[in-house]
């Protein structure tokens, strides 16, 4: 190799990597905003259809499910205080599944909403379901276990989904309404960073 | 014009859609022909996501094709292709927030597609401009035809659904069933089950129309 070829080397690479930079970082200024805009507005959306009757949800600041950044806010009637929402995380068969639990003042779950996750399609997906997350309403701590076959009391299980299932229902539901109660209960209100780290299994 | 090729453009566009289509004839880069092909919807949006991959690979590449030095070419069609993808998944993230959050993952993966470099080393960078990008449409386009037949096919057995995207973000079902006829179509085995009878289906038509062809031109030449 001559001293010319390394140059051109050099400046081959050097070229393609400053135009490729220049290029990419083009797209990302124009792109970034619009992407954050559309995390924003499918959180709100979440918030609001978990709360339809709040007229303000607040946040009330962060914990790590998971070690994964996650929030919780309070949602407000008339200044009133009517509830919880929590963003919690479940580990499932082949992904961290991102919910939302909404809560009353005694904890009792109202509502939940998966936001996003990447189980098995047609298999673990059925977590997505509107029959499978209505089962959640009403249901206070102790009934929050998956069980195989018809129940009332507690969730049933989506069949051949039984990891994704226990995800949703003894990780994230479970241990967002466990973190909240503590952390609302402590008093410990505020943008304060909550020790809570949910048990694995 | 110091063509390598000699084939006209619309031959060049056809070859990649039928003679070498990546899917059905070259049976390359079947990982995401089978994760994302469950939805009518996810298969159209791959196939678009790849088809703009390669025009832009094709066309970057044919430009630069006299400056490249030899010994880094591989390094430097790389760049060039993962500098693309990036592009896409941001556009993607930005413009289809709801696909990207089921497709995104395997956008990535396009950094990695056997036929996207192949056509870069093979064709982009012995030929021209409009050569090049005329190949690089063609074998998109092919890409995209054999995805959206994958999925097409899988939704409609495995789901009895048709997604039908009507713009970027938004999108119409179509149910014609409301159970799912035969769930296997949807999981990751059909959709090698999948392939293979279209594929079995594709080179089927393929040599009839040949057979044909040689039918017309047999008596002809006598």
């Amino acid at each position: 190799m001559t001293g010319k070829d390394i140059v051109k080397i050099t400046l081959n690479l050097v070229i393609v990597y400053l135009i490729g930079g220049l290029i990419l970082s083009l797209v990302y200024a124009k792109a970034a905003p619009q992407i954050y805009k559309n995390n924003e507005e499918t959180e709100k959306k979440a918030l609001k259809e978990l709360m339809p009757d709040a007229d303000s949800v607040e946040k009330m600041g962060e914990w790590e499910p998971h070690e994964k950044p996650a929030k919780y806010f309070v949602a407000k009637k008339n200044g009133q205080v009517i509830g919880y929402i929590v963003q919690s995380f479940g580990k499932g068969y082949s992904s961290f599944i991102n919910t939302f639990i909404a809560v009353d003042t005694n904890f009792t779950v109202e509502k939940i909403k998966v936001l996003s996750h990447n189980e098995t399609p047609g298999l673990g997906d059925g977590i997505e379901e509107p029959w499978f997350q209505a089962q959640f309403k009403g249901k206070t701590l102790d009934h929050l276990k998956v069980i195989k076959g018809e129940t009332k009391d507690d969730i049933q299980a989506l069949s051949g989904a039984t990891i994704s299932s226990r995800a949703v229902t003894e990780d994230a539901v479970k241990h967002g309404v466990e973190f909240l109660m503590k952390t609302i209960k402590d008093g410990s209100k505020g943008g304060e960073k909550a020790n809570v780290q949910p048990q694995h299994g | 014009m110091s063509s390598h090729s000699t084939v006209s453009l619309k031959d060049q566009v056809l070859n990649g859609i039928i003679k070498e289509n990546t899917i059905f004839k070259l049976a390359l880069s079947l990982c995401p022909s089978i994760a994302v092909t469950n939805s009518l919807k996810n298969g159209i949006f791959m196939g678009g996501a790849v088809l703009f991959v390669q025009v832009m690979v094709n066309t970057t590449i044919s430009l630069m094709r006299n400056v490249i030095h030899p010994k880094v070419r591989l390094p430097i069609f790389m760049l060039v292709i993962s500098g693309w993808v990036t592009v896409t998944q941001m556009l993607m993230a930005a413009l289809a927030p709801e696909v990207n959050a089921k497709v995104g993952l395997y956008i990535a993966l396009i950094v990695a597609f056997a036929s996207i470099l192949a056509r870069a080393e093979m064709f982009a960078s012995k030929n021209s401009l409009l050569p090049s990008m005329a190949d690089g449409l063609g074998m998109g386009i092919g890409f995209l035809f054999a995805l959206t037949t994958i999925s097409f096919f899988r939704e409609l057995v495995g789901k009895g659904s048709l997604t039908v995207p009507t713009g970027l973000a938004t999108d119409h079902v179509f149910t014609f069933i409301n159970t799912k006829p035969v769930l296997l179509m949807i999981l990751p085995a059909g959709g090698f089950f999948a392939v293979g009878i279209l594929m079995a289906g594709f080179n089927w038509i393929n040599a009839r129309a040949a057979a044909k062809a040689a039918a017309k031109t047999a008596p002809a030449a006598h």
